[in-house]
């Protein structure tokens, strides 16, 4: 694995961790406050430090340690997790995202924000500590038992000290660590065995300990059980330790750091000049310990002057320090290795309990990462399985009269299996939707604040699962959605007041599936939309006639018009040219509709319908001018057998079909895909009554239905060419190939719209 | 500590008393039970905390057995990391040293 592999696991986690924090956040937001979120998001922020550390990341280092800082105090009950506080977390996270990402990709951050929020962050951070810095908290009022980690390379060490290769975290607080007034700590420190099996020492702490001031220290050899029985690796000495020091709580906490997990560890302020420790014998230590750095030989440190013994522990210091950080990174690559979405979860985990309840957590659902690319190839394999297998029953029922039925029953099975299998397949590149969503809620946040409204994002069905394909080509199209829902559909909070509602909009992303397909639904509690502002927009634009008599519906539908936009002024959010109709075009490229519904005075509704795949299609075999055709079974409503007397001429060449009282207009497919030169007789065909993108109803005219099939998708840009009118095509169980109906291009042409290519999805992925 | 010298065993240290030393360690000291001790850690440049274990057990249990238990010499850096790992070493100090 070279470094290249391990950093890219590393912004895996951080993708994951930065979800995490999201998340745990909005949860503190709701008004949780459950201890286990502020850990989980203290955690998320501690191990992307902590990577980024690592790998030498410094702005993300400092951004994320000011981060953190701010977040421990929130842990430690010093800082209410109010509204605001909240606010400038969540600015925070995002920012964090940003460096993660231009840390991978390269690219900027906006330096401006990031510095401002440092000062926010450290300026929550004071506030309730008004004596100490904000990097370096102090006083610290309750004992608390996980331990707070910080910096590896404590403050104590100064600038000359510094080391680039491991943890150059705190380059811009440790140059001039706070002035503090001497501080008497009292340290309770329990390693675990697992302290000794990580190959940590609690000697070496201790002596790193000792250095940060005057220290007395006990040993608590209770446990210790007789030669017989002790197990040599095991931990059985515990230490209470008193410290005085002026270094402050942060950096007796970092001393530490890498050992946090594995051990107990409760640092509280000894009582006021009190005389620590009185019930129990403490010992002294000695001052100068140069002789126990590993570096200096045993016999050193009796002729060297002070400097030189100062210089030499600082050094040692370090050494030992990023020895401790390569070891602690070596033992999570190790993890990493072996189980990549555990490994910084346990090395973060804040306490031993947590830890153990995360890894039972994710010991229950193993997760592996795959290269997209293997589960593609895997996909395409049972696709062409799929059709083998359709073409091998196909042979054996042209070509077996005699009915064996083992013969057939062996088919059945191989049919079930396959299809098994292909659901199996299937659902691997199945995924939530909650990335997506949870980066809508940046998204909101920041449209917010541009817009000076004031908007909460309500997710519901996050865990509902659709193909990776689908997720990742909707967060474009829902971005623009919800930059649109703030930005146009709800009011300022004066006129949300002056309308008797709360000040607050709401906004409310769901997901679910529905027959097959998920649907998406974006609810806004605005204004809903202007329909009287629309209907003059689009007289002006020419898109309607003055006199056009539309329905509340089709007013409602114009806004996915290209170039439409009712905003007053183009503003910085939405308006930049790219309207709805860009949206409409990218969920019909993915084998969806949207549509809208909107009252005025209560808001909008947007309701996005996709497919749960791109790779296989549940369609309606039918035959047309002796071609075979597959249409979308999603787009049918109804098939059914024309009468006579319900074919009603209209106009020139317009025929209409009598359905129950209404009237819908009859689309002969065969005529519109030139197929034949004449127009067919509806009598002899079958109508296919199909949903078209702007709600209305059309009845597709074929000549038979063959059947009703999964068929699988094979792109025909990726193959041969776009053919408008034509989504995609597919192999028969014959070995044919046949095409697939788009046929929401199928229905514009018939309006008298051409078939030209961008009005025809391109759904194949 | 002056009768049943004959009886003695002694142990040296090794210079090195890390964690993985703490085995080996605990194995020579068990295969000394039964005889009153004197440990030499006149060579020891570092130990660490397991190896401290194991000799305060070795401690315990020799006084346990009513059998002494003594360092007879010891290193400055033996000394100075028993007293900053806060384990008191002085009533063991064989006292003729």
């Amino acid at each position: 694995m070279d470094m290249n592999e391990i950093k890219e696991i590393f912004f895996q986690e951080c993708e994951e961790q930065l979800a995490e924090l999201e998340s745990g956040l909005l949860k503190l937001n709701d008004g949780d406050r459950d201890p286990e979120t502020v850990n989980a998001v203290f955690r998320a922020v501690h191990s992307i430090k902590g990577g980024a550390g690592a790998f030498g990341l410094d702005d993300l280092v400092s951004f994320a340690h000011v981060f953190e800082t701010t977040l421990d105090c929130v842990r430690s009950n010093r800082l209410e997790p109010n509204q605001d506080v909240l606010k400038v977390m969540l600015k925070s996270a995002d920012v964090l995202a940003d460096l993660t990402n231009a840390a991978r990709d390269g690219g900027s951050v906006d330096e401006a924000r990031s510095r401002q929020l440092i000062k926010e962050l450290e300026a929550l951070a004071n506030g309730e500590l008004p004596q100490a810095a904000a990097v370096e908290p102090v006083a610290r009022p309750a004992p608390v038992a996980a331990p707070a980690p910080a910096p590896a390379a404590a403050p104590a060490v100064t600038d000359e000290g510094f080391q680039p290769v491991a943890f150059s975290f705190d380059e811009f607080e440790a140059n001039e660590p706070p002035a503090i007034e001497p501080t008497t700590f009292e340290i309770l420190f329990r390693p675990k065995s697992e302290l000794y099996a990580k190959g940590n020492d609690a000697t070496l702490l201790l002596r790193d300990l000792s250095r940060l001031g005057e220290m007395s220290i006990h040993c608590d050899m209770d446990g210790l059980p007789a030669l017989g029985s002790i197990n040599p690796e095991a931990a059985y000495f515990a230490w209470k330790i008193s410290l005085k020091t002026d270094k402050g709580e942060e950096s007796i906490r970092s001393v530490f750091e890498f050992a946090e997990w594995d051990c107990e560890l409760e640092v509280t302020l000894a009582g006021d000049h009190a005389a620590p420790g009185e019930e129990l014998p403490m010992q002294p230590v000695p001052f100068d310990l140069s002789m126990l750095d590993e570096e200096i030989p045993a016999s050193a440190g009796a002729g060297e002057d002070d400097d030189q013994v100062a210089a030499q522990q600082r050094e040692a210091r370090d050494d030992a320090v990023s020895a401790a950080a390569t070891a602690s990174n070596v033992l999570q690559m190790a993890q990493t290795a072996r189980a990549p979405a555990e490994s910084n979860r346990s090395a973060a985990s804040a306490s031993a309990a947590q830890a153990a309840a995360q890894q039972a957590a994710s010991a229950a659902t193993p997760t592996i990462r795959v290269d997209l690319d293997r589960v593609d190839r895997l996909i395409n394999l049972v696709g062409e399985l799929v059709i083998n297998q359709a073409m091998l029953s196909q042979s054996v029922i042209e070509n077996d009269t005699n009915g064996t039925s083992s013969i057939n029953m062996g088919l059945e099975e191989l049919q079930q299996l396959t299809r098994e299998i292909q659901d199996s397949v299937m659902a691997i590149r199945a995924q939530p939707v909650k990335p997506v969503f949870q980066r809508m809620s940046r998204i909101v946040r920041e449209i917010a604040d541009m817009t000076g409204k004031s908007v909460r994002l309500v997710t519901e069905g996050e865990n509902t699962e659709v193909d990776k394909t689908v997720i990742d080509k909707l967060a474009e199209p829902l971005t623009h959605m919800i930059r649109n829902a703030v930005d146009h559909g709800l009011e300022t909070p004066e006129k949300r007041v002056a309308a008797g509602k709360n000040p607050e909009g709401t906004v409310r992303l769901t997901a679910k599936h529905r027959s097959g397909r998920i649907v998406i639904e974006l609810a806004d509690d605005g204004a809903g939309i202007n329909r009287e502002k629309v209907r003059q927009k689009a007289i002006d634009n020419d898109l309607i006639a003055a006199d056009a008599n539309l329905s509340d519906e089709e007013i409602d539908n114009l806004i996915f018009h290209a170039g439409f936009s009712t905003a007053d002024k183009i503003s910085d959010i939405s308006g930049r040219g790219v309207g709805m109709d860009v949206v409409k075009r990218s969920i019909q490229a993915l084998g969806g509709r949207i549509n809208i519904s909107s009252k005025p005075g209560h808001g909008s509704v947007f309701t996005m319908s996709l497919p749960l795949t791109l790779a296989v299609l549940d369609g309606m075999v039918v035959t047309v001018a002796n071609q075979t055709l597959v249409v979308p079974l999603t787009a049918i409503v109804e098939t059914l057998q024309p009468e006579a007397s319900a074919i009603h001429s209209f106009g020139a060449s317009q025929r209409l079909i009598s359905i129950r009282n209404s009237f819908c207009p009859l689309v002969d497919v065969g005529r519109i895909l030139n197929f034949r030169a004449t127009q067919a007789n509806p009598v002899e065909g079958v109508a296919l009554l199909v949903e078209s993108e702007g709600g209305g109803q059309r009845a597709l005219m074929v000549d038979a239905i063959q059947g009703q099939r999964q068929v699988v998708i094979k792109s025909l840009e990726a193959n041969y060419t776009h053919v408008p009118g034509i989504a995609a095509a597919t192999i028969l169980g014959d070995g044919r190939v046949a095409l697939i109906l788009d046929v929401d291009a199928i229905v514009a042409a018939s309006r008298g719209h051409s078939l030209k290519p961008e009005m025809s999805l391109a759904a194949a992925g | 500590m002056a009768s049943r010298n004959t009886a003695k065993k002694s142990l040296k240290l090794a210079p090195v008393l890390d964690l993985n030393e703490a085995t080996a360690l605990h194995e020579r000291l068990l295969s000394l039970k039964g005889a009153p001790v004197v440990i030499d850690a006149s060579a020891v440049e570092r130990i660490g905390t397991l190896c401290a274990q194991v000799l305060m057990a070795g401690a315990r249990s020799w006084e346990e057995d009513r059998m002494s238990f003594t360092f007879a010499k010891v290193s400055d850096a033996f000394v100075k990391t028993t007293q900053l790992i806060g384990v008191d070493i002085a009533p063991l100090m064989a006292k003729e040293i």
